[in-house]
């Protein structure tokens, strides 16, 4: 294995963050998240997961689809484009499996978004494997292994030890687009492979075939009783998609056409002109959530788009625990 | 059209020109949009049934069906109903504004497949604007189709739709127009009652027959019911739904029934499909 000195590493991410934008966790307040840094002082390098996904680096929670200019000669409409190269530091697999979900809506089905596939392009990812399950973590039941390097470019696993006496990480070269950015990483090869990480338990998953005849299980009614439509999980979760678009005006009084995150939880969420709701209770809009990730998701787009990283678990105000709810689900009679 | 790193937008609209605003009914206008780009008026290509986002720029975008067919002429119709914010905005627009359209979206009315059938239409108010360009395609080609008999409804008179025409419609060999209102007024002289009593009265033969079915959800379930009630099997009900959206692609997730999306599974189905479908309309 190749293998690089948390020195060595922290050089490089330095220069790396000279001449692109470096995204890592870092602390903002009480909080762990991806955002960018100035050098690698203000990276947290040891940590369980961040409180917030990096779904935002490629569907921001809002932006601007296009710019609305009304001029002498009319409508004219601009499209933003990002200038920045990124390097995403320090994915997590769960994390990195999440936009392999995105991209299978977003890149694999026609048409391309654009937006977010520019995103995609400019953004390259480097992971950093797992040295624990977190107390809400459940990927491996997912099929997610905690070096998982199948949605990173790059993918990095700490040592310690005789092979890093100091501390290292073993480098494990993913893509061709984590090749380029690998350039002054001083690396060496050493006898040994990366240490395999530890699993614990295994959360039940029905296959989406065999969802549809739970759909009207009086189950879901009782689950959304606590439910608070509060809307959170699908904020923190890393494969809620959804969105909305709206004209808004700008402080030089042109409009901005701006995409921003919608939840399924919202009352009005599919409420029609009119006023007619085909989803009117919260127990419907609860159940289209696990629907969408475990049943309707799947069968449309291929992934299963839920990557087993907790956070609704841990965010949620009433706990309403996805693991206890397909553990819940696997055992319900056909209705 | 311009995009980022030669990606085709979707987002992004064509501009289009109103070259014509007319009233259909009490908060309902027909408006008609001319594309800008000579290039995109000559290559745009639609077929009845399907929709696209019109944009009234600085308020927003919404979906609409596209009410004319391209037989007619490249002048892209569509007829909006005053309800909500882009709607109320499109209503204060006039001859000359400018709009954005992005589409088309959708699947198609099967009129191949109609060919040689009798065709039953039922439309509840602004819920006629899809079937027109059915109207429209059948009468322009009427020996291609047989019987065809329409329902139109809405809930008082003056919010029936396209009532200009009722006398061509008539006048079409083979053609049959029916009309009923919830409630009439002192000048009304037709049928007083919803669509589905208007529908037993008149009863079409299920033989050879296609339906199609737009309006508000609750009157699409008991028609459907009325039609299943005179022997039409579910396959050769039609309807074509309607559903918030942002996208038309199928990746805002807005218009989903169960694994199905109104926007590229849809909007038109038939019943026999629908009633598979994990959620109701």
């Amino acid at each position: 294995m190749n293998v690089t000195t948390r020195a060595d590493l922290t050089a490089w991410l330095d220069r790396l963050a000279e001449r692109l934008t470096l995204i890592a966790p870092t602390a903002v307040e009480d909080q762990l998240l991806y955002q960018p840094v100035d050098g690698s002082s203000e990276i947290t390098f040891d940590f369980v997961k961040t409180d917030l996904p990096v779904k935002e680096y490629f569907l921001p929670a809002t932006h601007a689809l296009l710019s609305i200019e009304r001029g002498k000669e009319g409508i004219r409409l601009e499209e933003p484009t990002l200038e920045e190269e990124r390097v995403i530091f320090g994915l997590r697999p769960c994390d990195a499996r999440a936009i392999r979900v995105l991209d299978a809506l977003f890149l694999e089905e026609e048409p391309v978004d654009p937006y977010y596939a520019e995103r995609r392009e400019k953004t390259t990812l480097v992971g950093l494997a797992c040295q624990e399950m977190g107390d809400e973590c459940f990927c491996n039941s997912l099929g997610l292994e905690l070096d998982d390097p199948s949605d990173v470019d790059l993918m990095l696993t700490e040592i310690t030890g005789r092979e890093a006496p100091e501390g290292g990480y073993a480098v494990r070269v993913v893509t061709e687009k984590g090749k380029a950015i690998l350039s002054g990483l001083m690396l060496e090869e050493v006898a040994g492979s990366p240490p395999k990480l530890a699993f614990r338990g295994q959360t039940p998953i029905l296959e989406a075939e065999a969802w549809p005849e739970h759909f009207d299980d009086a189950y879901w009614a009782r689950l959304a009783d606590r439910c608070l439509s509060c809307r959170v999980c699908t904020y923190v979760c890393p494969t809620c998609r959804c969105f909305d678009v709206r004209d808004y005006e700008t402080q030089s009084g042109d409009f901005e056409r701006l995409r921003a995150w919608d939840s399924c939880m919202a009352e009005g969420y599919r409420r029609i002109a009119g006023g007619h709701n085909p989803r009117p209770t919260k127990a419907e809009r609860l159940r289209n959530r696990f629907y969408c990730k475990f049943c309707y998701y799947p069968r449309d787009f291929g992934p299963v788009a839920c990557v087993g990283c907790g956070r609704c678990i841990a965010k949620c105000p009433v706990n309403v625990d996805i693991v206890e709810i397909l553990e819940d689900v696997a055992t319900l009679e056909r209705v | 059209m311009a995009s980022n790193k030669g990606w085709q937008n979707p987002y992004r609209p064509y501009l289009g020109t109103l070259v014509g605003v007319e009233d259909l009914a009490t908060d309902i206008k027909m408006f008609q949009v001319e594309l800008d780009d000579p290039d995109m008026r000559e290559s745009f290509t639609y077929r009845p049934g399907q929709f696209a986002f019109v944009s009234t720029f600085g308020v927003g975008e919404a979906p609409f069906c596209l009410t004319s067919t391209l037989e007619r002429g490249p002048t892209l119709e569509f007829a909006v109903n005053k309800v909500g914010t882009v709607t109320g905005a499109l209503h204060r627009l006039g001859e000359g504004d400018v709009v954005g359209l992005r589409g088309p979206f959708g699947n198609w009315f099967p009129l191949d497949e109609m060919r040689g059938k009798n065709i039953v239409l039922l439309g509840g108010g602004i819920g006629g604007a899809p079937l027109r360009p059915v109207v429209h395609t059948i009468l322009d080609n009427r020996s291609d189709y047989g019987k065809l008999t329409i329902l139109w409804a809405a809930r008082l008179p003056s919010l029936l739709i396209f009532t200009e025409e009722f006398d061509d419609w008539r006048a079409a060999p083979d053609t049959e127009l029916h009309l009923t209102v919830d409630e009439g007024d002192e000048t009304w002289t037709d049928n007083v009652g919803l669509i589905t009593e208007l529908l037993d009265q008149v009863a079409p033969s299920p033989e050879n027959a296609v339906t199609i079915t737009c309006g508000p959800p609750i009157m699409i379930k008991f028609t459907l019911l009325t039609l299943e009630k005179l022997g039409f099997t579910r396959d050769q009900m039609i309807v074509t739904l309607e559903a918030k959206m942002k996208c038309g692609m199928g990746k805002c997730g807005r218009c989903n029934l169960g694994e199905k999306f109104v926007c590229t599974d849809g909007p038109v189905f038939s019943y026999a499909e629908v009633c598979n479908f994990l959620e109701s309309f």
